[in-house]
């Protein structure tokens, strides 16, 4: 679709730009010695049928597109053009004197202005080629338009894909083997059978809730992580060990949800459970000239198998924190031969 | 007779529905309880148990290590959160294949298929078939040898190189020999092609340890290690040698 003549708005804004196109060469003619009024009645219907004529620049425009062509190739093919149109210009230009010098009042004028021939075809070539640059700038300027439209469409899907593998990162080997650690209590320890049901519940209910939202303060991310390592520690007894130091100023930041979640889960899974003896997860979260950080330590197998897949929660992590944050915010990892650590910095933001 | 069984896995909980399920069983006998894959391969060596209900992730030696060690010598029932291990679980002729969380009666169809099993006394290739079902297409980062109750395992960057004798391979690491009941080929599959270079028949070489190789009094050729050791280079191995380094 042309993107002068398709849109009204832009159409008036071309016409009017010719309009003071048609003052200029007014101008210019009685500098060279046509009276005001000869000079527009000669220049206004030229002007007007030229505008049109130079919206077919759109065609030149399309045809050899800047990006994909040549120098040689877009010079060449702009002055064949403005020559061609610049060329039409100049024949309607001597038809429209020969029909005013019938009428005795322009005779003279049409005299003058045989004189003028080659400042009209130069006119008419600049004036072309002004069109083209014009046309040129508007398809830039809508290809611009769609790659960002383009981008915008991008980035919000990723987001709902993102948020939709969130909602499903609750690992399901998590709930059956809770499941298999209820089982083994129920006949043992009644009363811890039914604690354990009560945490994994309380855990579902959690995660499901604050997915949903856009941030929560770092008290309820907390909260989640706790329950979920409370719920594991049923199952690895004394190999799970837990040291948590937690700065109390930090519980109000604003985090994005299931932040820490993923982390602690890698700390368990690809941590604690390929340790005969278990081990320490240490957590330490401290607030300090109003950034947050947020230190997660585990000790790990050194001869275990690296055919572990714990880089998906890292880099969703860390892909969440920058789509927050951006630049403000860090995240950090060691993975040394028996311990791993991540590290993560952040801005501290309040709701109030 | 008593069913005698060994129950392994690395959590106390998990092995203790599978005890309180065995008691209400009759003419089973609980021999041992293995926290991980060591004291498993061990308990295999020391009791002979009929039957193995084997939990596939664990510390150290995860449950198909420790069939590929000990599967010859026992029945084994795998018991696991995971599903997707399944198929590969059959294909090394387990038994059974328990889903956590599970009921007495489906472990009890799984001793009763155990004691069919059993009853019929079928030797399988069980090493072959493990190693077979070996996740691929990634390349081992250790070796499993047993020996006896003892598992010693080998990371492969320590290996030297691997020598075929008879129905055993050597592997030469850290300056010690290691047999192991395989085929040279089946190693020579296991291991990165990019790092480990079969240069004879018998010889399988890691290339870091090449130092150079030159040709002999009767124009054979011979890789000279790091360690000033000799190996003998087949033409064709030549070729794959030259192959890699270019």
């Amino acid at each position: 679709m042309h993107p002068i003549l398709g849109r009204v708005e832009r159409l008036a804004a071309y016409l009017a730009a010719w309009l003071v196109v048609c003052a200029l060469l007014a101008a210019v003619f009685t500098r060279l010695g046509l009276a005001s009024v000869e000079a527009l009645a000669l220049l206004l219907p030229l002007c007007l049928v030229y505008a049109f004529v130079c919206l077919s620049a759109w065609y030149v425009s399309r045809a050899v597109p800047l990006r994909s062509s040549s120098v040689i190739q877009v010079l060449t093919s702009s002055a064949l053009a403005a020559s061609i149109a610049s060329g039409l210009w100049l024949g309607l230009t001597e038809a429209w004197i020969t029909v005013l010098s019938s009428t005795e009042a322009f005779a003279p004028a049409a005299e003058r202005y045989a004189q003028q021939i080659p400042f009209v075809f130069a006119a008419g070539v600049l004036l072309f080629l002004l069109a083209l640059a014009v046309h040129y700038a508007l398809l830039a300027f809508e290809v611009a338009r769609e790659a960002e439209r383009r981008q915008l469409a991008l980035e919000l899907l990723t987001r709902d894909a993102e948020l939709r593998a969130l909602r499903a990162q609750i690992d399901p080997h998590f709930l059956y083997n809770s499941l298999n650690s209820i089982s083994a209590l129920t006949a043992s320890d009644p009363a811890g059978a039914r604690r354990m049901c009560v945490l994994l519940g309380g855990f579902l209910r959690d995660t499901l809730s604050l997915s949903s939202r856009q941030r929560i303060p770092l008290a309820e991310e907390l909260a989640l992580a706790d329950s979920f390592l409370s719920i594991e520690q049923v199952r690895f007894g004394a190999r799970l060990r837990v040291d948590r130091r937690i700065d109390d100023g930090s519980a109000a930041c604003l985090v994005p949800p299931l932040l820490l979640q993923p982390l602690v889960e890698n700390a368990v899974t690809h941590g604690i459970a390929g340790l005969v003896d278990g081990g320490v997860i240490r957590l330490e979260i401290s607030r300090r000239n109003g950034h947050c950080s947020i230190r997660l330590e585990n000790p790990c197998e050194p001869e275990a198998r690296p055919a572990r897949t714990g880089g998906m929660g890292l880099d969703n992590v860390r892909r969440r924190l920058d789509a927050m944050f951006g630049p403000d915010a860090s995240i950090e990892i060691h993975a040394g031969a028996a311990q791993f650590r991540v590290e993560l910095s952040l801005p501290c933001t309040t709701s109030e | 007779m008593a069913l005698t069984v060994v129950i392994v896995d690395d959590e106390e909980l998990a092995r203790a529905v599978v005890r309180e399920y065995l008691a209400a069983m009759p003419g089973v006998d609980i021999v041992a309880e293995c926290a991980n894959g060591f004291e498993a391969v061990k308990a295999v060596s020391d009791l002979h148990p009929d039957l193995l209900l084997l939990d596939v992730q664990m510390p150290k030696l995860d449950g198909f290590e420790v069939m590929e060690l000990v599967g010859r010598d026992v029945a084994v029932v795998f018991v696991t959160a995971y599903d997707q291990y399944a198929l590969r679980a059959f294909d090394v002729h387990a038994v059974d294949y328990l889903l956590k969380p599970f009921s007495a009666e489906r472990l009890a169809a799984a001793l009763g298929r155990a004691r069919e099993r059993l009853g019929r006394h079928e030797a399988l290739p069980i090493r072959e078939i493990a190693a077979a079902a070996r996740p691929s297409p990634s390349y081992t980062g250790r070796i499993l040898v047993r020996d006896g109750p003892r598992v010693h395992v080998l990371p492969v960057r320590k290996i030297d190189y691997v020598q075929a004798q008879d129905d055993y391979v050597c592997f030469r690491c850290d300056g010690k020999d290691y047999l192991k009941e395989q085929t040279l080929a089946q190693v020579e599959a296991s291991l990165d092609p990019a790092k480990f270079v079969r240069i004879h028949r018998s010889f399988v070489l890691n290339l870091d340890r090449l130092a150079r190789v030159e040709l002999d009094a009767r124009d054979n050729r011979i890789a000279i290690l790091a360690d000033g050791r000799r190996l003998p280079v087949s033409r064709a191995g030549y070729a794959r040698l030259t192959g890699i380094s270019n």
